[in-house]
């Protein structure tokens, strides 16, 4: 049965084996905070790369039995990323997870082509999994943080991930939506434009496992009775299970506006690594950072 | 439902109308020979515009009495094409023919923008229908005369006329293949792009009273065995009326290569014009040039 609750990854992660989360200086309470319970929940094991006496006292503080991760000192920034990476290519790890660190030092540390997670040619692109309460299942969205304008080639890896998502949430033939501000076909706007050669290239199985159709607006994406009113014809139409933006400023708004004003809780996570990678924001919250490495765990 | 060209005769035949055809540049022996076919059978009369000697001597030399029509003596090439033209304009004609002149000249009479023949932004483009003793229909191919390189817009107007041209003839639905060398979505065929877009278009009800798949081969498109064997999804499964090609050379060489080895016949018309517009190329055979004449009575 496909996964319709964020909290429901937590039962789907008990009948797979355990997961090694490799945690790139993860010294900040959230963090610790997330991976401590994630370890309670039996979801991973877990080694922290950072500077230890951060480590510790953050778990004096949290009042977090340190002795549940493996720790592994190192006070530069910098290194511990590069050594979480290391660990990962030596296959001590499952899954990598960003601390107390500027983004772009932990996108470096993956992307670096001697120490790095990216095999040659693949793209990383960001999932974001949503919670919307008044929506009856969760929403796969991409790309909300790292390609600003992603070509067709683009779109089309962004679409398989979206896909490859939902399955890893046991959706099984999800409905994905090539978003647009309306859903005519036109060559004058690139986003529609790009949207009918990916639908097409589902109908010829060039892009499988999805139940495909774009250009959609957001209303036919999501809203049943906006599909009803319009009499549209469409499989994914109103049941979306995966919506994939034409750049990053519309997939961002729209995430932001229903994580702010609607109280969706999301996990997220960076995919086309060799592992998944968990790149939340200093400013989410622990629960978050424990939805993220559920779905992470998920999609290994 | 029209299946066969002779069966297009008739049709015009039994509308007991007499369609009054104007040509222009008239002492050509083809085009009279054609024309004195199509009075004999009572479905028009014809103003021969002209060289009115030469005229007469042409009809003379083919046996053809010049009293069956009615000719009008200008001796200049290029005015002869603007009294024609200037005649359907003026309704005193339903169709214009092309004569002797030179195609370059006849089709400038046409779509010139103040005394021709063409509304403004409409686009000009050819519609074939050809009977080939193979196939079980006819088959209505585009553009094998006017476009080189048609762009998204003018192949959204080549479907739609071609559209209009089959349901002339009965086929309430026309099945649209839009050909390549493939069915597989590619960025190298430019063709795909725009291919996308108009099975989005016709998705979305921008196009209408057809069904519209493409990129496909002409296997896919024509041969019901080929769909079987390759298991290839299309609702035109190998049952196409209208072929739409991505460029003139390979609509032209398609449309020769049926007529030199496959013994086609056609009926072929300008598309896009007020009134129906016959040029015909000299090679065509006689039969086809009456079945040309009778197309352009139909789509009157």
């Amino acid at each position: 049965m496909s996964i319709t609750k964020l909290d429901q990854m937590f039962d789907a992660l008990r009948s797979k084996d355990k997961k090694r989360l490799v945690g790139a200086y993860t010294v900040d309470s959230h963090s610790i905070g997330a991976i401590s319970k994630a370890i309670d929940l039996g979801i991973v094991d877990a080694t922290l790369i950072g500077d230890i006496d951060l480590i510790k006292a953050t778990c004096q503080e949290e009042k977090i039995d340190i002795n549940k991760f493996e720790i592994i000192d190192e006070k530069v920034v910098k290194k511990a990323a590069q050594k979480a990476c290391l660990f990962i290519r030596e296959g001590k790890g499952d899954l990598i997870m960003k601390g107390l660190l500027d983004t772009a030092t932990y996108m470096r540390a993956l992307l670096n082509k001697e120490t790095g997670l990216v095999p040659k040619g693949s793209m990383l692109s960001h999932m974001t999994v949503i919670e919307i309460p008044s929506y009856e299942k969760l929403l796969v969205v991409s790309d909300v943080a790292i390609i600003p304008l992603p070509d067709l080639k683009q779109k089309i890896a962004i679409t398989n991930n979206v896909i490859k998502t939902c399955r890893d949430l046991k959706i099984e033939n999800p409905k994905i939506s090539i978003l647009a501000s309306s859903e005519s076909a036109t060559d004058k706007i690139s986003a529609n434009a790009d949207a009918a050669v990916i639908t097409k290239m589902a109908e010829r199985g060039q892009i499988k496992g999805a139940l495909v159709d774009g250009p959609l607006s957001l209303d036919l994406s999501i809203d049943q009775e906006a599909v009803a009113i319009k009499g549209f014809k469409s499989p994914v139409a109103g049941q979306a299970d995966g919506i994939v933006f034409p750049n990053i400023e519309s997939g961002n708004v729209f995430y932001k506006t229903v994580t702010k004003l609607v109280k969706a809780e999301l996990a997220a996570m960076v995919v086309g690594a060799s592992c998944p990678a968990i790149l939340s924001s200093r400013g989410d919250t622990e629960q978050t950072k424990l939805y993220s490495i559920a779905l992470a765990a998920l999609s290994v | 439902m029209i299946t066969k060209l002779d069966q297009m005769v008739d049709q015009v035949k039994n509308l007991n109308k007499k369609f009054r055809i104007a040509v222009a540049y008239a002492q050509d022996s083809n085009t009279i020979g054609a024309i004195s076919k199509a009075i004999n059978d009572g479905f028009i009369e014809a103003i021969m515009i002209g060289h009115a000697e030469k005229i007469k001597a042409v009809a003379k030399e083919a046996g053809i009495d010049h009293d069956i029509f009615k000719i009008v003596d200008v001796k200049d090439e290029i005015a002869s094409i603007a009294k024609a033209v200037e005649m359907v304009r003026n309704d005193e004609a339903d169709v214009l023919m092309k004569g002797l002149c030179g195609t370059d000249k006849f089709l400038r009479g046409v779509i010139d923008k103040e005394k021709g023949l063409l509304p403004p932004k409409a686009t000009m483009t050819y519609v074939c229908a050809l009977e080939i003793p193979k196939y079980h229909k006819l088959l209505f191919v585009t553009d094998t005369a006017v476009l080189p390189f048609p762009d998204l817009k003018q192949k959204t107007a080549m479907l739609n006329y071609s559209v209009a041209m089959a349901r002339r003839f009965g086929i309430e639905t026309p099945k649209v293949a839009l050909i390549s060398a493939a069915e597989k979505v590619s960025p190298h065929f430019e063709s795909h792009s725009d291919y996308t877009q108009l099975c989005m278009m016709a998705k979305r009800g921008q196009i209408k009273n057809c069904i519209v798949d493409g990129p496909l081969d002409i296997f896919l498109a024509c041969d019901q065995e080929s769909v079987k064997i390759k298991g290839v999804p299309t609702p035109i499964n190998g049952d196409a009326d209208v072929l739409l090609f991505p460029s003139l050379e390979a609509c032209n060489s398609f449309y020769k290569g049926q007529m030199l080895w496959a013994g086609a016949e056609l009926a072929g018309l300008i598309q896009g014009t007020i009134k129906p517009v016959v040029v015909m190329s000299r090679s065509e055979s006689p039969k086809s040039k009456y079945y040309c004449i009778a197309l352009a009575c139909l789509m009157v």
